[in-house]
């Protein structure tokens, strides 16, 4: 089961990689300035800002290889005013990995709601129709799991009989849900820990 | 230390994915080749140990088939393993030492004793919620060394082995590095694509958050942050971009995707991993000071905590994601300490690769290595030799380092909140810094008193029984409070981003709007007077400000992944701002008294308030977790000023000072106290009078429960385990002498008697238990059970008339388990790391009983 998660994940993954948005640059150059009419008029200073951004070489990135191309013309002679007050950045990302990581993001949860759906509703079901035809497959309360798992030799035997992978699975899940079942009782019910 | 290190773990993972039964006859036979190997290396065992060996041959059969299904569990592999690795071989060899001289020191039977005993499964590992013997695993480990050093003469084979067992340690932390910095960067980018969901959409590409949307947007006008590409809510649903119907629409969405994120969060974790709830420090302190908690460093755990951080954070509720970094790093830590057998099977050993992991978790948290390793020295770890120190600084390094090429942020930073500050601050503002870290003390004790209440009273009321409703009730009152202020409507590592920030021409937030002159050409930005919309900024920021002290009180605790640095951080930052603000103004207007000397009549570099907002974070997390050092490391790396160290240490100092008086603990020792985890505590000092034999068990009147070497049988030593719960029995020569002989603990011998049981023939309860190695013992009857291998002969023994003072630091330094009292060489009693416990608490005048676990 977890192979084929994996298969599926991989596929979706390299397939949505391919199709990737050309919109998205992954280099940028931006520069903040104030607005014009505060540094041109003087009479009133405003909380507008500029904002360019263009894609240069970062040896270009300041006011001469980005703003003026821009706006040459509008601040015309007086460029020495304008140019200092101007904050110019070089800044680098990857698209594809913000990619791939928020897809992955979404599978995982989505896998672990409908797990967690399935334990909730399907799982309780199941379990009754396994125990009646098997009345003697019920695991002993034992809060060392691991011990008597081990040790005892009538768990291997049985183990060792009935060893398809269906109820290898099976009997995985139950000693994790044991464990679970034991951290939740001392967590929501005893409150001993993590309060 | 293994025969096949390498063989061992493949046939381990063979034995997990391919389940057909033909594997199940390949693996025994590697054993038989090492077991034929080391028949021929050793000759001439005695009779036991000739009966011992190939019924130990069946039991690893045995064990390979109960233990094949178990394997995928990390937490069961260690039985695989020591199964697997065939390293009994030199465990016989050195039984055949010591049988053969059998005059061998004490020192070297103590340690051949626990080396030997891995020969019963499981001897050697802990029960669940029990406390570990350092000084036993640290032999174990330098027994098994010894054997490394000893074999590597003998083959190329075993020189490569001893060269991968005395770099495993490096390779190791290599790897938690490695992963610690992948899972931060997930995190990173998932909470932060993920908050800003609540908000809006990138149609175009969905899985760009607002600042990735807009990045290469080119429009010349820029109106505070939105852009065409990014559509907000109301933009999807009804093309309107401003008005009350869109307000009321963004408000509604707010709060429905904090409400789903937050209830996915609080159930996964109640489904799936409980103990992945919380921050995890102190529960990751008291792991490193040596106490088992099966599970709690488990994969479960690991994912949903990751998961679970993404969505709580994404919640919008008052916590943060760097606390929890530290136990998904250790989580890590734990799992790859599972491929190093000289880790996965010796908890001592395996600390100090957690100690390193969680200085990873700090360094991946704050993209700040030093900080880390720092953190992990002064705040979480026990036990820190300085092999460990140069691991967690390599293992910090890795992190930090492919954190940093992931670039979450997409600003050549590991945090949001990097700053880059290079401003020169005058002397008199020491005065404002100290002030801050007295206020920063205030708010940090208030908070910790309220939290604590608060934790106690849902431990103790019927509220801890809705776990995931109040999660939601929180979540809801949360948003609905906080939508409104934009300040904390927005996410928290923002804000302190915005707090911490200069104001410059980049800045467009309400917070920089100073009356400023653009146009002369020669000033910097300069200082002046500020806005109506800066006194706009700082009431909401007050406003702000209380709120995220309520809500973090009610958050931290709850049953989701939360943390504390980034909400302290906040209150703190808000707190130093606000009189940043304040000291900016008072000397724009009067620039020229003494205080401000020279500096600030000229107008420029005068004061920033940005550098008060990092003071007063220093000061409000230094006042919360009582962290000196590490805190100034950790802020300075985040500026990447080293100018500021005096300030932030000034108001480290005073908010620790004021902190320690007005309460005793920090919030993580609070937290530990509540929980009654059994940590003692190296800071404090122990200053009573008592002496070993006030605190020592039995009291008077009281039988000592312990063994004879050579006189009990079988049924004696069930019923003994039958009619007592003590974790282990002093074994003394016999009931006349009362002369002791080591100590045996309940785990060993119940797996020792069981395991003689099935494999041992004519074992009944009848059968003398015998500690002693000696053959004169008369074998008429049953044939006697010989458990001298689980004895442990070197205990730590003190006399009765021992200061408590000495016994503490005895347990604090050794790492001691239990040790025994002795009165004119005779066995007294035992006083175990409990009995210290309950003792210091009742010193105190607080509850003894409230210790838990052993």
């Amino acid at each position: 089961m977890r192979e084929y998660i994996l298969l599926t994940l991989s596929i979706i993954l390299i397939s949505l990689s391919q199709c990737q948005a050309q919109s998205y640059d992954d280099k940028r150059c931006k520069c903040i300035c104030p607005s014009l009419s505060s540094v041109l008029n003087t009479s009133q200073s405003s909380p507008e800002r500029l904002n360019i951004i263009a894609s240069v070489a970062p040896s270009k990135c300041n006011c001469d290889g980005v703003i003026l191309p821009h706006l040459g013309n509008q601040i015309k002679g007086k460029e020495q005013i304008f140019c200092p007050r101007c904050d110019c950045k070089y800044e680098n990302r990857n698209t594809t990995i913000i990619k791939i990581v928020v897809i992955i993001v979404i599978w995982v949860i989505s896998l672990l709601v409908i797990y967690m759906l399935f334990l909730i509703c399907l799982d309780p079901l199941l379990n009754k129709r396994i125990h009646k035809g098997a009345a003697s497959g019920s695991y002993q309360e034992h809060t060392n799991e691991e011990d008597d798992s081990t040790i005892s030799p009538g768990t291997s035997h049985a183990m060792g009989v009935r060893g398809n992978v269906l109820n290898r699975v099976g009997h995985q899940q139950d000693k994790w849900k044991r464990q679970v079942r034991e951290q939740r009782r001392n967590i929501y019910d005893r409150h001993t820990m993590l309060n | 230390m293994e025969k096949f290190p390498l063989k061992g773990t493949v046939t381990s993972s063979t034995a997990t994915s391919s389940f057909g039964p033909a594997q199940l006859s390949t693996t025994p036979t590697m054993y038989h080749s090492v077991d034929a190997k080391n028949g021929n290396g050793v000759e001439g065992g005695s009779l036991s140990d000739a009966r011992l060996r190939p019924t130990g041959l069946t039991n690893r059969g045995a064990i390979i088939s109960s233990d094949e299904d178990m394997q995928q569990d990390v937490n069961h592999h260690h039985h695989g393993t020591s199964q697997l690795s065939g390293n009994n071989a030199y465990l016989d060899r050195n039984v055949r030492l010591d049988d053969g001289t059998s005059h061998c020191g004490i020192t070297f039977s103590g340690m051949q004793v626990s080396a030997d005993s891995d020969d019963i499964p499981g001897i050697g590992q802990y029960d669940d919620f029990h406390t570990i013997d350092w000084q036993r695993d640290i032999a174990r480990d330098r027994m098994r060394h010894r054997y490394i050093v000893k074999k590597k003469h003998d083959s190329m084979w075993d020189l490569i082995k001893g060269a991968h067992d005395a770099w495993s340690g490096w390779l190791c932390v290599l790897f938690v590095g490695l992963f610690t910095g992948v899972a931060a960067g997930v995190i990173d980018i998932g909470a932060s694509w993920m908050t800003d969901l609540k908000f809006g959409i990138c149609p175009q590409a969905f899985w760009l958050n607002k600042e990735q949307c807009c990045w290469s947007y080119n429009e010349t006008t820029f109106d505070g942050g939105n852009c065409s590409q990014w559509w907000t809510w109301p933009e999807v649903f009804s093309q309107s971009k401003t008005g009350a119907g869109s307000y009321v629409i963004s408000y509604m969405f707010y709060i429905a995707w904090a409400l789903l994120f937050a209830s996915l969060s609080a159930s996964l974790v109640r489904m799936f991993a409980p103990y992945a709830c919380g921050s995890g420090i102190p529960e990751i302190k008291t792991i490193l000071s040596g106490f088992i908690i099966r599970g709690y460093l488990g994969k479960w755990t690991l994912i949903i905590k990751s998961v679970g951080l993404i969505l709580s954070v994404s919640a919008g509720l008052s916590l943060g994601k760097e606390g929890p970094m530290v136990h998904i790093a250790c989580c890590i830590g734990n799992i790859f300490s599972y491929l190093f057998p000289k880790y996965g099977r010796n908890e001592a050993k395996k600390r100090e690769i957690l100690s390193a992991a969680a200085a990873a978790g700090v360094s991946v948290a704050f993209g700040a290595p030093i900080g880390g390793v720092l953190f992990s020295l002064e705040e979480v770890s026990y036990y820190f030799p300085l092999k460990t120190l140069w691991r967690s600084f390599f293992c910090a390094l890795i992190a930090a380092f492919v954190l940093r090429s992931i670039n979450p942020f997409g600003n050549e930073h590991s945090v949001l909140f990097f700053v880059e500050y290079n401003k020169p601050w005058i002397f008199f503002e020491l005065v404002p810094f100290v002030m801050l870290g007295i206020m920063g003390g205030i708010i940090a004790t208030l908070f910790i008193k309220a939290n604590l209440y608060w934790c106690r009273y849902r431990k103790t009321s019927k509220l801890g029984q809705y776990p995931v409703t109040e999660v939601l009730v929180v979540t809801v009152a949360t948003a609905i409070i906080a939508y409104p202020n934009p300040y904390t409507r927005m996410n928290t590592s923002q804000l302190i981003y915005l707090l911490f920030s200069q104001c410059g021409v980049s800045n467009a937030d309400m917070l920089c709007d100073y009356d400023r002159n653009f146009t002369d050409v020669n000033s910097a930005i300069e200082i002046a007077a500020a806005g109506p919309r800066v006194y706009q900024a700082v009431w909401l920021l007050v406003l702000a400000l209380i709120l995220k002290l309520i809500m973090t009180i009610f958050t931290f605790g709850m049953k989701v992944p939360c943390g504390l640095f980034i909400p302290s951080l906040c209150l703190g930052a808000i707190m130093g701002r606000i009189v940043g603000i304040g000291m900016e103004q008072l000397a724009y207007k009067y620039p020229h008294i003494w205080v401000f000397s020279e500096e600030c009549s000229t107008g420029v570099d005068c004061i920033t308030p940005g550098l008060y907002a990092m003071v007063g974070a220093a000061a409000v997390l230094g006042g919360v977790t009582r962290m000196t050092v590490s805190l100034v490391v950790i802020m300075f790396e985040l500026t990447g000023g080293v100018r500021y160290i005096v300030p932030l240490m000034a108001a480290a100092m005073a908010s620790k000072w004021v902190g320690d008086a007005l309460g005793k603990q920090g919030i993580y020792d609070a937290h530990i106290g509540l929980n009654g985890y059994p940590f003692l505590d190296s800071k404090d000092e122990f200053q009573h009078t008592s002496l070993a034999a006030d605190v020592m068990q039995p009291k008077r009147n009281e039988a000592l429960n312990v063994l004879t070497q050579d006189s009990m049988t079988v049924d004696d030593v069930d019923t003994l385990l039958k009619e007592t719960e003590h974790n282990g029995f002093p074994v003394i020569v016999s009931r006349e002498s009362q002369y002791l002989v080591g100590f045996v603990l309940r785990r060993d011998l119940n797996l020792a008697i069981a395991n003689a049981r099935r494999l041992m023939e004519g074992i009944t309860g009848q059968s003398l238990v015998i500690f002693t190695s000696g053959s004169n013992v008369q074998t008429h009857g049953p044939p006697p059970l010989k458990l001298k291998k689980i004895l442990d002969m070197a205990p730590i023994t003190i006399t009765d008339q021992t200061p408590m003072e000495t016994v503490v630091d005895m347990f604090r330094k050794l790492g001691l388990r239990q040790t025994l009292v002795t009165h004119n060489g005779r066995l007294l009693g035992v006083i175990t790391k409990k009995d210290v416990l309950r003792h210091v608490k009742q010193l105190d005048n607080e509850d003894p009983s409230s210790v838990l676990f052993n």
